[in-house]
């Protein structure tokens, strides 16, 4: 990562160390909005990363992004910082004006609301940020081809819902209203290739969390004595805690392919089949770890971790949630497998031979 | 509080490495159309064919890292790496060689005498020279520091006493890397005073006994050393630095394509012959699979970066070695909802010859090389519990 990335990356590691502590992130579910957290991220400029410089943003790598909301899930942030850079990422790629404030995403991969006579129609179930978000930004289909579209909050019927750890996911239902702003179709974007894309997000985010329940419970059975000696010299915390971290390290390695990949593509949001592979794996691999390691994480902290007050349940609840938005590993498993399939059975049909492992290796 | 973060960096291919994967590839696929060989599970460690394993020699894929004046091509870690890896996807029979081309080799490179390098490495580059590990004993697995073959000092060199077993294909091999013990055991330094020797196995005293594993192959050996006389210059590096060089090669072992890929032969038939009729359940288990292989080669890809960079990845190894063996275990545990494993013999099904030994062959997985259990405190001693 370039010197000037590793910048913004600092930068924002100190805004969260300062402002987002477990109390912080605790207080914000109870509904104590945590305004100096807000304030300092929009004005560190941060949420304008994917943004290019020419329109105001910071004109960050893909990479850079996806290091900041993997980072941002390590101290649980109650903040919407992952969604509003994805909106801010569609409002740039569609010629939209990227917003300085907080964005929703209204977008959850599902079907998307239509576009007919200039006028929206339709419905999300779980829209990403809708509490105190300035401007909902709503990918929609016109006649089969994506085009962002934003509302004022108060255009649109909003029924406030939240995820397990309390992160707004609201219903959005569009009853044929007019969008303030709406772009051209968008040739670089599909549907799946969003849902791909934010399936990558959520992924990052549970991986950011496995490093911090890894750390969390690395701590704690270090600290907390019974039977007269630390927890974590007993050989059956020990090896929980190296399942823990085999899961965690797994996920890392998975992420950090397919950021790569999805790098090195020209269009990252038309959901390619080169692409495909490393997205999917990376949301397999990090929903089905985060199962794993939530019950392990748990079961090594006791009663404590069952708390409230101890930090570990804010991740565990986000990672139950996580796993299941945008795709959990039962569906991207299952289109995974059948991409393997369809391309054997595409090269018997010319008289070839297709291999998984030529898709495993690619 | 500490950060317990590891980092796989991404592998640097370049197109020389298509380019091997790409000729690796043919070379198979024409080797098992002319019946060269017919594919195996766990061929790595089932798969004996001296022949082939000369053949690989004659293509230059066996010691590809090494220097050139020691017979090797000085290619990368990583292609290698494409070598291995196309090998084991194939059931190719490389478990002649793969031993010597894996461990033995690096270690005479790192501790051997410029005479084994100049005699023995070229060999086994050749595909004509095989070499055995000595680790194991009738009283010493898991707590292999507890070893109790003896090598007393004589004149000119050392007299080996003990038994080694386990020894994976000893039967075809010329040498044995024997760790023994040089000096008494002092239970407060119980990792000193051990030293490995390069021992010929044609040497007066040594006897070698096969034995048959449960899937039915005869790979294992018991091997027998009594008063075997070695020259001094036998010894792999210094007196006494046994356990080190020893831990610093199964680092080396621990992360490599065989540890997640030895039953990925069972997987692609599976997909080779069910393609057509796939349900969206079967293939929601196949992509599960598949998506873990993916993410553990990126891991490993990782370690071997690690590696090249001149770091010792010892726990990221385990971790690699931890999850990539249950998951060859966990391929037949999976496939058998849809392909049930039930049948000795075959009867000329390929696939169900191929899920048979896969299951009898995998509690070996989680054993060989350091049991998982063994790992998991490497692993803990890594994030600072031990």
């Amino acid at each position: 990562m370039e010197e000037t990335e590793q910048l913004v990356l600092d930068t924002a590691h100190r805004i969260f160390t300062d402002q987002c502590s477990a109390g912080i992130v605790n207080g914000s579910e109870r509904g104590e909005v945590p305004d100096r957290l807000r304030q300092a991220i929009l004005e560190s400029g941060v949420t304008l990363a994917w943004v290019p410089e020419p329109a105001g943003g910071v004109g960050g790598s893909l990479a850079l992004g996806f290091s900041l909301i993997r980072q941002a899930a390590e101290f649980a942030l109650p903040v919407p910082l992952a969604d509003t850079l994805v909106a801010n990422l569609l409002l740039a790629e569609s010629g939209l004006a990227a917003t300085e404030s907080w964005a929703a995403l209204a977008f959850d991969g599902g079907e998307l609301p239509l576009m007919v006579d200039g006028k929206v129609s339709g419905m999300v179930e779980a829209a990403a940020g809708a509490s105190g978000a300035e401007v909902l930004v709503v990918p929609v289909s016109d006649k089969g081809a994506v085009r962002i579209a934003t509302f004022a909050h108060a255009a649109v019927e909003v029924e406030h819902r939240e995820s397990l750890a309390g992160e707004a996911r609201s219903r959005i239902t569009f009853r044929s209203v007019a969008p303030d702003q709406l772009s051209g179709p968008v040739d670089c974007m599909t549907a799946d290739g969003l849902k791909q894309f934010c399936g990558l997000v959520r992924a990052c985010q549970i991986s950011g969390a496995l490093e911090k329940i890894t750390e969390l419970t690395v701590g704690y059975v270090k600290e907390r004595q019974q039977f007269g000696r630390p927890l974590g010299k007993f050989q059956a915390i020990q090896h929980k805690v190296a399942d823990i971290a085999g899961e965690a390290a797994l996920t890392g390695a998975a992420i950090d392919q397919a950021i790569r990949m999805v790098s090195a593509q020209y269009a990252p949001l038309r959901g390619g089949s080169q692409a495909f592979l490393a997205l999917a794996t990376a949301k397999v691999v990090a929903s089905e770890a985060a199962g794993k390691v939530a019950r392990d994480a748990h079961q090594a902290h006791g009663a404590m971790g069952f708390s409230y007050e101890y930090p570990l349940q804010q991740y565990s609840r986000r990672i139950w949630s996580w796993r299941e938005e945008f795709g959990s590993e039962f569906y991207w498993s299952e289109r995974l497998g059948m991409a393997v399939t369809s391309e054997i059975r595409a090269h018997e049909a010319r008289h070839t031979t297709g291999s998984a492992w030529h898709m495993v290796s690619r | 509080m500490e950060s317990v973060r590891f980092k796989f960096p991404a592998p640097e291919i370049d197109g020389s490495i298509d380019e091997l994967r790409k000729e690796v590839r043919t070379f198979l696929d024409t080797e098992v159309r002319s019946g060269g060989f017919i594919p195996v599970t766990d061929c790595w460690c089932a798969g004996v064919d001296p022949e082939f394993s000369r053949k690989l020699g004659q293509k230059g894929w066996i010691g590809v890292t090494w220097p050139r004046e020691y017979g090797g091509r000085e290619l990368s870690a990583l292609h290698r790496y494409v070598i291995t890896e196309e090998l084991l996807v194939a059931g190719a029979p490389v478990h002649a060689h793969w031993i010597a081309d894996r461990q033995s080799g690096p270690l005479i490179l790192a501790t051997g005498t410029e005479d084994m390098k100049c005699n023995i490495l070229p060999r086994i580059a050749a595909g004509e020279c095989f070499v055995a590990l000595g680790l194991s004993e009738p009283e010493s697995g898991s707590d292999l520091a507890s070893v109790r073959t003896r090598a007393r000092k004589v004149d000119g060199g050392w007299e080996i006493t003990g038994t080694k077993l386990w020894s994976s294909g000893a039967k075809h091999c010329q040498y044995m890397t024997v760790l023994a013990r040089t000096s008494e055991r002092d239970p407060n330094q119980r990792h000193e005073g051990l030293t490995q020797f390069l021992v010929p196995l044609n040497s007066t005293g040594v006897t070698v006994r096969g034995i048959r594993d449960m899937s039915g192959v005869e790979h294992f050996n018991e091997s027998h050393f009594e008063k075997v006389f070695v020259p001094d210059d036998a010894v792999l590096g210094a007196v006494g630095a046994g356990w080190k060089q020893i831990t610093s090669e199964l680092a080396l072992e621990r992360s490599g394509p065989e540890r997640f890929l030895s039953t990925f032969v069972a997987l692609e038939k599976v997909l080779q012959q069910g393609a057509s009729s796939i349900t969206g359940h079967q293939a929601a288990v196949i992509g599960s699979l598949l998506a873990r292989i993916r993410a553990l080669r990126a891991m490993s890809l990782g370690v071997a970066a690690l590696l090249g960079q001149g770091h010792s990845p010892e726990v990221e190894a385990a971790l690699v070695k931890d999850l990539g063996t249950r998951l060859e275990q966990d391929i037949v545990e999976r496939l058998r909802e849809f392909w049930p494993v039930h049948l000795k013999q075959s009867y000329g099904d390929e696939l169900q010859r191929l899920m048979s030994d896969s299951l009898l062959r995998q509690p070996s997985f989680t054993l060989r090389g350091g049991t998982n259990e063994v790992l998991k405190g490497i692993i803990a001693r890594g994030m600072g519990l031990r």
